[in-house]
């Protein structure tokens, strides 16, 4: 049998699009698939991204947009993989795509069908912190610019008579006999590039997340200052107009949980704490750290910059005798310091850098595709080699994140691997 | 063949038509007073972009056998490679095309519809001008060498060589010592986490020694390189013979690793060769030599103190894998005698791969003192340091072993000079984007990897090996040609003075100068048009294709022309 010319790749970030294109550019033919309605992954949820600063939106979107209109990417969204069958070469995969409900090419965009829907509901990828509508896009700029309907949401598609989208809709995209399709196809190989998630199983009562306002996960933080995000970029604090004028970036949180040091939040932190400077230039800023870790030639720079002109560092001696409290209406953030005595800082927001961790789901697409995990549930690779890039299936290759937590330059090297990998197997 | 121009107004949905009298637009376009004795055609339409707009306008062209073409639409990123795409399926040559953005320019940002339609006439206008200059470019197809050269034959150089190397391709792969292997090759044990033994690196020579399509050269350095991306020209120097060899290659990846900071250059960093100071790596050594730890005087040390970060400060970054590695050192000891006594001073712990805390976690269960410092100086065996709560100490040891910062290795510089590359300010090689082009440089065809890119260890060195092969296997296919960029530059041989003003200011190192004829020449394909040698040439004889003056000056002019008000 011929070896296929067709590759899968799962999960549409930045290590799965980097791989996309320079498959599509050698002429292969690629079926990238996304669970989410949109493609580009963690990346497109920070408004800046280190160490260079330079602004996702305009480092990604081209990216995205090259994708989108490549004619040798299928690009399926709100799709997962539910079979894998086959050998190297070729596998025969099989696809489960979800109804959206609008059709991608009568759909402008526009927009007008949201504002109209009457039931709310939960936006996880904008973490939790706003609501969305049963037909929704996930935030602003989202790429495919084009709408979903909740099918579990959607009063019309559980047997209401509500027609309202519909009747806003000018250019009649919305169909409502659309339906889930299961896709049947052949590739030669498989790139595995589901990427991760911030850990939300942890306990986070200490640090009084949950319980207390303004205690944020770094990715919530994140999506706080993105000109993309739900409050455009304008970083207030919970139900005031005001600005914080003192923040405190807590490391290392959750790392004795996750069983291992997630490399990116020393760095984001820092960036995090020029994002607060930036909306307010005299905030007082606190990266309350216990090590510091800045893993590339030009990182230590930036920690210095840091350092000098943005933030105050401050070391604490043991992150399980941190304790965040409310008094009188200021945060309290009580540590241990670098004589082991108790010390406190006073603040009106505190973030809180949590573990980078597989994606959810991961392990359910491991049993599908047959694959190993490590312990900590991200992908193992053969062990028998260093620096591999190849599963304990033949054929299958992982990159970025899924692998292990690691910042988009290390991501994109890796599926830049995953590449020459595929090549190989399909020339043989 | 007369002239005929279509111009088609776009309406983006409400986008455009919103906030755009498009047909006004249409209306006052039609009858513009320069372009009376000009054929005409111009028409609006709802999604220019959409499966069937692009049909239309394919029509349009072909019916109308159109010799120029404006979309006035949306921004370029978005659409103009589609509306290109357009021209590619009819005669109509792409560079007598041009977008003109009514979209971000016009309807998004000015509330005023009468003035945004003003404004859109004008933009419109001002293309139709320069679009009447413009000229048609023709695409070359250059056959390509599917070869590469290999400079440096460590770990990254020899996993981009077994990575490369196939019957359709073959790798030269040179060393300036005398084997290949590099550094790796001396290491004593792998980091733990790694799992392997040094024999698993040993498999990888031997295979590069058998591959028929590897062809290594020992002893042997870069003595010139001409030519770009799928053509290459290089010349080889042996070290020892001085014999040159020339080969011909598609692609030319630098793999030439590191060195270390020298210590001694500290000056809180006080020994001399006879105390017992080593560096890691000759631990290593004497760890792969005899399994211990010897002193000068042939006796096993009782007491070593491990030191982190040295020259960290000086250097400017974190090395990034000397922890973790000081880390098996104080395993090592500890694993061929548990008695000694294993200081290990950080300042931080840098463990940014998944598998390090473990391994940091079961050293801390065995009895090594982890002392974080805040400053540290050495005198011989004695070391006077602040602990991270203030405190001044000083203890001293048998033996000391350093953890010296990675620096670029010398050769760095002689290929950035030879190659005309860029470096990072702490003199690594420079990518063109830290980001998302990682292991490539400002020069096409020409790669990075390993530790010359940023400090970084083995297994990240494999990775970024294996990055360039996918590099290098998408971008020059065996068999396949590749497409250089048309919108160049080209220096009139009649005008230029020879002054070489040019040479310096292109950052691709694409024009070269003819001696014999004393003038200035652009080599195609190399040059990427980005006009910097069109402002540096003070005799005006340099100009970049589809940015000449005129047209340029043509769409300026229209844009600024006096008259009516136009205030955004
Ligand atoms: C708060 C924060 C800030 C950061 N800031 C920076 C920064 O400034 N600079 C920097 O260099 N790095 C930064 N990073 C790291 C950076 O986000 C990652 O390196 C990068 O996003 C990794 O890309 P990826 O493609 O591997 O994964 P992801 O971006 O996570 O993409 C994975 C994709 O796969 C999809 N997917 C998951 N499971 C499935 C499935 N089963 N089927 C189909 N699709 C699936 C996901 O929906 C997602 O779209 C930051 C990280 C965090 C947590
Ligand atoms: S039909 Fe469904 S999606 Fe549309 S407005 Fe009604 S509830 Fe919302
Ligand atoms: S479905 Fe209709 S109303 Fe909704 S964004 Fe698309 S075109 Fe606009
Ligand atoms: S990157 Fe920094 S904050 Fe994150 S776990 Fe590692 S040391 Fe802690
Ligand atoms: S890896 Fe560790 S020892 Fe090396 S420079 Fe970084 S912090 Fe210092
Ligand atoms: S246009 Fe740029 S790349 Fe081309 S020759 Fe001039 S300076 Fe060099």
């Amino acid at each position: 049998m011929n070896t296929s010319n067709n590759v899968l790749i799962i999960g549409s970030g930045i290590s799965g699009m980097e791989a996309s294109l320079m498959l599509s550019k050698a002429g292969k033919k690629v079926y990238l698939v996304e669970r989410l309605p949109l493609i580009g992954g963690n990346t497109i949820k920070s408004g800046e991204s280190y160490p260079n600063m330079d602004c996702s939106t305009c480092l990604v979107s081209p990216i995205q947009q090259e994708i989108l209109q490549d004619e040798n990417i299928e690009v399926l969204t709100i799709s997962t993989v539910v079979g894998l069958s086959g050998k190297p070469g070729n596998f025969q995969v099989k696809i489960h795509k979800k109804a959206r409900y609008i059709d991608m090419v009568e759909c402008l965009g526009c927009g007008m069908c949201y504002p109209v829907c009457p039931i709310e509901t939960d936006n996880n990828w904008e973490e939790n912190l706003v609501k969305m509508k049963a037909v929704y896009v996930p935030c602003a700029g989202a790429l495919p610019n084009v709408p979903v309907i909740d099918k579990d949401l959607c009063l019309r598609l559980n047997g209401g008579d509500c027609n309202l989208c519909v009747e806003a809709c000018m250019f009649d995209a919305i169909d409502f006999s659309d339906k889930d399709k299961t896709l049947e196809v052949e590739v030669g190989a498989v790139i595995v590039a589901t990427g991760y998630d911030t850990a939300k199983n942890i306990n986070l009562s200490r640090f009084g997340y949950g319980k207390l306002d303004n205690i944020h996960t770094s990715m919530e933080f994140e999506r706080l200052c993105a000109p993309n995000g739900p409050y455009e970029g304008n970083l207030v604090l919970k139900n005031t107009d005001k600005k914080p004028s003192s923040v405190v970036f807590i490391h290392c949180v959750g790392r004795e949980t996750s069983g291992y040091c997630s490399s990116v939040c020393c760095m984001y932190s820092f960036k995090h704490a020029h994002f607060v400077k930036l909306k307010k230039s005299d905030a007082k800023v606190y990266n309350l750290y216990h090590d510091i870790c800045l893993p590339d030639k030009s990182y230590q720079k930036f920690y210095l910059e840091t350092k000098k002109n943005i933030s105050n560092f401050i070391f604490y001696s043991n992150i399980n005798q941190i304790e965040v409290k409310e008094d009188n209406g200021n945060l309290i953030v009580q540590y241990p310091d670098n004589k082991g005595e108790s010390a406190i800082i006073k603040a009106d927001m505190v973030v809180l850098t949590v573990p980078v961790v597989p994606s959810n789901g991961l392990v359910e697409l491991a049993e599908v595709l047959d694959i190993e995990l490590d312990r900590f549930g991200y992908i193992a690779t053969e062990t028998s080699q260093i620096g591999s890039i190849k599963t304990s299936r033949h054929g299958v290759f992982v990159a970025g994140c899924s692998e292990g937590p690691k910042d988009i330059q290390s991501a994109v090297i890796q599926a830049e691997a995953t590449v020459a990998n595929t090549i190989s197997l399909l020339n043989q | 063949m007369s002239e005929k121009i279509g111009i088609y107004v776009c309406e983006c949905g409400p986008n455009i038509a919103s906030r755009v009298d498009v047909d006004r637009v249409v209306e006052e376009i039609e009858k513009l007073e320069d372009f009376k004795d000009k054929e005409l055609v111009v028409k609006k339409h709802k999604l220019l972009c959409s499966v069937e707009g692009k049909k239309f306008l394919e029509n349009e062209i072909n019916e109308n056998e159109l010799t120029h073409l404006i979309c006035a639409a949306c921004s370029p990123t978005d659409h103009d490679s589609t509306f290109i795409g357009v021209c590619k399926k009819t005669n109509l040559n792409p560079y007598m095309y041009k977008i003109v953005n009514i979209r971000e320019q016009c309807a998004w940002i000015i509330s005023d519809k009468e003035r945004a339609t003003d404004k859109a006439i004008r933009y419109i206008h001002s293309g139709m001008s320069r679009v009447l200059y413009q000229e048609p470019l023709y695409e070359k197809q250059l056959d390509i060498n599917p070869d590469v050269l290999i400079v440096g034959a460590g770990i990254a150089g020899i996993e981009a060589a077994l990575t490369l190397a196939g019957k359709d391709r073959k790798v030269f792969l040179i060393e300036k010592t005398s084997e290949i292997g590099g550094k790796s090759k001396k290491l004593h044990e792998l980091l733990q986490r790694q799992g392997v033994t040094p024999a698993n690196l040993k498999r990888k020579i031997s295979k590069v020694k058998s591959n028929q399509n590897i062809y290594s050269y020992t002893d042997t350095v870069l003595e010139n390189v001409i030519g770009f991306l799928g053509n290459f020209e290089v010349t080889l120097k042996n070290t020892k013979s001085k014999e040159q060899t020339e080969i011909l290659s598609g692609a030319v990846v630098l793999a030439n690793g590191y060195e270390l900071f020298d210590s001694k250059s500290l000056e809180n960093f006080n020994y001399s060769n006879s105390d017992n100071v080593f560096t890691a790596e000759e631990a290593e050594k004497m760890f792969k030599e005899d399994s211990k730890l010897t002193m000068r005087n042939g006796k096993e040390p009782s007491s070593v103190a491990l030191i982190h970060c040295v020259g960290r400060k000086e250097v400017g970054y974190c090395s990034k894998i000397c922890c973790s590695y000081l880390q098996k050192i104080a395993h090592s000891i500890y694993d061929h005698s548990p008695k000694t006594e294993i200081l290990d001073f950080y300042k931080d712990m840098c463990l940014p791969n998944k598998e390090d805390d473990h391994f940091y976690k079961t050293l801390k269960r065995k009895s090594i003192d982890f002392i974080r410092f805040e400053d540290i100086s050495l005198k011989g065996n004695s070391i006077n340091y602040t602990e991270k709560s203030g405190l001044k100490k000083t203890t001293s040891v048998d033996m000391v072993i350093l953890a010296p910062a990675m620096i670029p290795a010398q050769s760095t510089n002689t290929l950035k000079k030879m190659l005309n590359l860029e470096l990072h300010e702490t003199g690594y090689f420079q990518e063109p984007h830290v980001k998302i082009n990682p292991v490539a440089t400002n020069t096409d065809g020409i790669f990075i990897a390993g530790a010359n890119r940023s400090p970084c260890g083995i297994s990240e060195a494999i990775i970024q090996a294996q990055a360039v092969a996918g590099k290098i296997s998408t971008q020059l296919i065996p068999g396949e040609k590749i497409i250089p960029e048309v919108k160049v530059s080209e220096i009139l041989e009649a005008y230029c003075t020879g002054c070489k003003s040019c040479l310096d200011v292109c950052k691709y190192g694409a024009i070269y100068f003819d001696e014999r004829r004393a003038i200035s020449i652009v080599n195609e394909a190399i040059c990427r048009g980005c006009g910097n040698c069109v402002g540096a040439c003070p005799s005006g004889s340099i100009r970049t294709k589809h940015f000449t003056n005129s047209q340029l000056y043509q769409e300026v002019k229209e844009a600024l022309r006096q008259g009516e008000q136009i205030n955004d």
